[in-house]
C-alpha cells in the first residue's frame, strides 16, 4: 500500500488522471470544430510519426539546438567573464548590473527587428536575438552569485594566503557555480522560447521555421506536432543535462 | 625602533604588540602593550565586545591598528599586506570550504607553501591525525558534528606549522561536553607542537585551564588591567574567583559606559 501511494507519486499519477481528462475534452472538441480550428490527439501522434520516419523532426531541431547553441553559448561565456570581472573589481560589478537591469527590459521583439535590420534575412537573427535575451539572465545569476560568496571565507584564504587565482578557483567558482547552473537553467528554456520565434523570420530551418510553415499551408495538425516537440526537448535537456548538473555540483550537501 | 616595554635580556619576543589602539565610531582599544615569548599560552580576556577580537585580527593582520604597531619575530605585520611569517588563524566559526573534503580543506592551505600533492595530501592527513580526526579525510564538512569540524579548523591552522597560532573564541559554538574536551585537545596539541598561541576567550575558567599567561582587558576602550602568569603556584579556584570577580566589575563597568556623546 505505501509502496503502491509512492508510485503514484513518482509517476505524478493526479496529473495524469487530468491529463486524460485533457485528452478526451481535446477529443471531442476536435470532432466539434474540425482539423483545422483543433486536429485531434490521434492526428498530432501521426503526425509526430511521419515527422520522425521521415528524418524531418531531427533536421529542424539540430537547426534550432544549433542556433541556441552559439547564442546561448555566447552569453554564458560573456555571463563567466562578467563574474570574473565582478570579482575583481566592485566598480565593473556595478557597471555590469545596471547594463543587465537596461537589457532585462528590453522585449524579444526590438532585438528581433533590430537583428533583420542588422543581419537581413539569415541565420544571425535567431542568433543575436537568443544571445541578446539569455544573456542577461545568465549574467545577473552568476553576479548575484559572485557577490553572494561568503566574505568570511574570502577572509580565510587571505590569512592563509591563497593566491588570487587559487582564491577564485577553490572559493569564487565553487559558491558561484549553483547560480551559474540555476540561471542556464532559466536561461536555456528561454533561448529555446525565443530563437523559436526569431525563426518565423528569415530561416528555411528550425522548429520555428517548421511550425509557421505549417500554418502558412493550413497544416495545422503539424503546428500541433512541432509544438509537441519543443516542449520534449525543453523536458529533456532540464531533466537530463540540468538537473544531472545540480546535482552533481550539490553532491557535498 | 622606538623604546617598547622593556623585555628583560636573552630571547626577543615572538609576538610584541606595541600601543596599540583602534578608533571606530568610538575608541574601541585604547592602548594596548604586550610582548609573547616563543612558546607561550596567552589567553585574552575580558567582556563581551570590549575589543579582544579586534585585538586579534590587529594581531593577525586582518585589520589595521588605528595607532601602535605589531610585530612577530622583529617583522612588521600591516594589515593587507602578506606577512613573511606564517600565522594559522582559528576563526569563532570553521570557515571550512563545504564542497571541499576535510583532507581537502587542510591540504589547500598548504598550496602557497610550495609543497606538491602528495606531500600536502601526507601532511593534511598527518594533522587529522593529530586532531583526532583519523578516518574522517573523506567527509564534507556537513557530514560531521560542529566540534570535529572545529578540529579540522584546527588541523588546517597548525599544518602551515605557524609562527604564531590565533584562535578567536573557537568553541564558543560548542556544547559543554565538546568545549571541555577541545580544552584538554588544544592543551595536548600545544604541548606537542609548542606553538605560541594567542587565544581569545570570555571564558574565564577555559582561559585559567588551558593558558599560561592570562591577560585580562578592560570594558571598553580596552586596555590591559592585569596580567597573570598562569604557573600553576596559585590555586586555581582562588585564581578564577579573583578573574571572576575582576570581569564582572568591567562587564558592569561596559554596560553602565554608554559610548558618551562628546569629548
Amino acid at each position: 500500500m505505501v509502496s503502491g501511494r509512492r508510485w503514484a507519486e513518482r509517476l505524478h499519477l493526479p496529473t495524469l488522471v487530468v491529463a486524460a481528462a485533457l485528452l478526451v475534452a481535446w477529443s471531442l472538441l476536435a470532432r466539434r470544430y474540425g482539423a483545422y480550428l483543433l486536429p485531434s490527439p490521434l492526428a498530432v501522434l501521426a503526425g509526430l510519426g511521419e515527422i520522425v520516419t521521415s528524418g524531418e523532426v531531427w533536421q529542424h531541431a539540430r537547426a534550432s539546438l544549433l542556433r541556441i547553441a552559439v547564442g546561448f553559448g555566447v552569453a554564458v561565456a560573456l555571463a563567466l567573464l562578467a563574474g570574473l570581472a565582478a570579482f575583481l573589481s566592485r566598480a565593473a560589478r556595478q557597471v555590469a548590473q545596471d547594463f543587465l537591469a537596461v537589457l532585462n527590459s528590453t522585449s524579444v521583439f526590438v532585438w528581433i527587428v533590430i537583428s533583420i535590420i542588422w543581419f537581413g534575412l539569415s541565420e544571425w537573427g535567431p542568433i543575436f536575438t537568443t544571445f541578446m535575451i539569455t544573456l542577461p539572465v545568465v549574467a545577473a545569476n552568476v553576479l548575484e552569485g559572485v557577490s553572494a560568496v561568503d566574505r568570511r571565507l574570502l577572509e580565510m584564504g587571505d590569512t592563509y594566503r591563497l593566491s588570487g587565482p587559487l582564491r577564485f578557483r577553490a572559493i569564487v567558482v565553487p559558491s558561484t557555480l549553483p547560480y551559474l547552473v540555476a540561471g542556464m537553467r532559466v536561461g536555456f528554456g528561454l533561448a529555446l522560447k525565443v530563437s523559436v520565434v526569431a525563426e518565423i523570420f528569415g530561416v528555411t530551418s528550425g522548429i520555428g521555421y517548421a511550425m509557421n510553415y505549417s500554418r502558412e499551408i493550413l497544416a495545422t495538425r503539424m503546428v500541433f506536432v512541432w509544438a509537441l516537440v519543443m516542449i520534449a526537448i525543453m523536458v529533456a535537456v532540464d531533466a537530463l543535462l540540468f538537473g544531472t548538473l545540480a546535482r552533481r555540483i550539490e553532491r557535498w550537501r | 625602533m622606538a623604546a617598547g616595554p622593556a623585555t628583560p635580556a636573552a630571547a626577543p619576543p615572538k609576538l610584541r604588540v606595541d600601543e596599540v589602539g583602534k578608533d571606530y565610531a568610538i575608541p574601541v582599544i585604547a592602548r594596548v602593550s604586550l610582548t609573547v615569548a616563543a612558546g607561550d599560552f596567552v589567553c585574552l580576556l575580558g567582556p563581551n565586545g570590549c575589543g579582544k577580537t579586534t585585538l586579534l585580527r590587529i594581531i593577525g593582520g586582518l585589520e589595521p591598528a588605528t595607532r601602535g604597531a605589531v610585530a612577530l619575530d622583529g617583522e612588521p605585520i600591516v594589515a593587507g599586506r602578506a606577512p613573511r611569517h606564517r600565522v594559522g588563524v582559528v576563526f569563532q566559526e570553521d570557515r571550512l570550504l563545504p564542497w571541499k573534503t576535510l583532507e581537502d580543506n587542510v591540504a589547500l592551505v598548504l598550496q602557497p607553501l610550495g609543497l606538491d600533492a602528495a606531500a600536502r595530501r601526507e601532511t593534511a592527513r598527518r594533522y587529522l591525525r593529530l586532531v583526532g580526526l583519523d578516518g574522517f579525510e573523506g567527509y564534507f564538512p556537513a557530514r560531521v558534528s560542529g566540534g570535529m569540524r572545529q578540529r579540522a579548523a584546527i588541523a588546517r591552522a597548525l599544518c602551515i606549522e605557524p609562527d604564531l597560532l590565533l584562535m578567536d573564541e573557537p568553541f564558543g559554538a560548542l556544547d559543554a561536553q565538546n568545549r571541555r574536551i577541545m580544552q584538554r585537545e588544544v592543551r595536548r596539541i600545544w604541548r606537542e607542537t609548542g606553538r605560541t598561541i594567542v587565544f581569545v576567550t570570555h571564558a574565564i575558567e577555559e582561559a585559567v585551564e588551558i593558558g599560561t599567561r592570562l591577560v585580562m582587558l578592560t570594558a571598553r576602550p580596552a586596555q590591559i588591567r592585569e596580567l597573570v602568569e598562569n604557573d600553576g603556584r596559585r590555586p586555581r579556584a582562588a585564581l578564577v574567583d579573583d578573574l571572576n570577580a575582576m570581569i564582572m566589575e568591567e562587564v558592569e563597568r561596559q554596560q553602565g559606559a554608554a559610548p558618551s556623546a562628546g569629548a
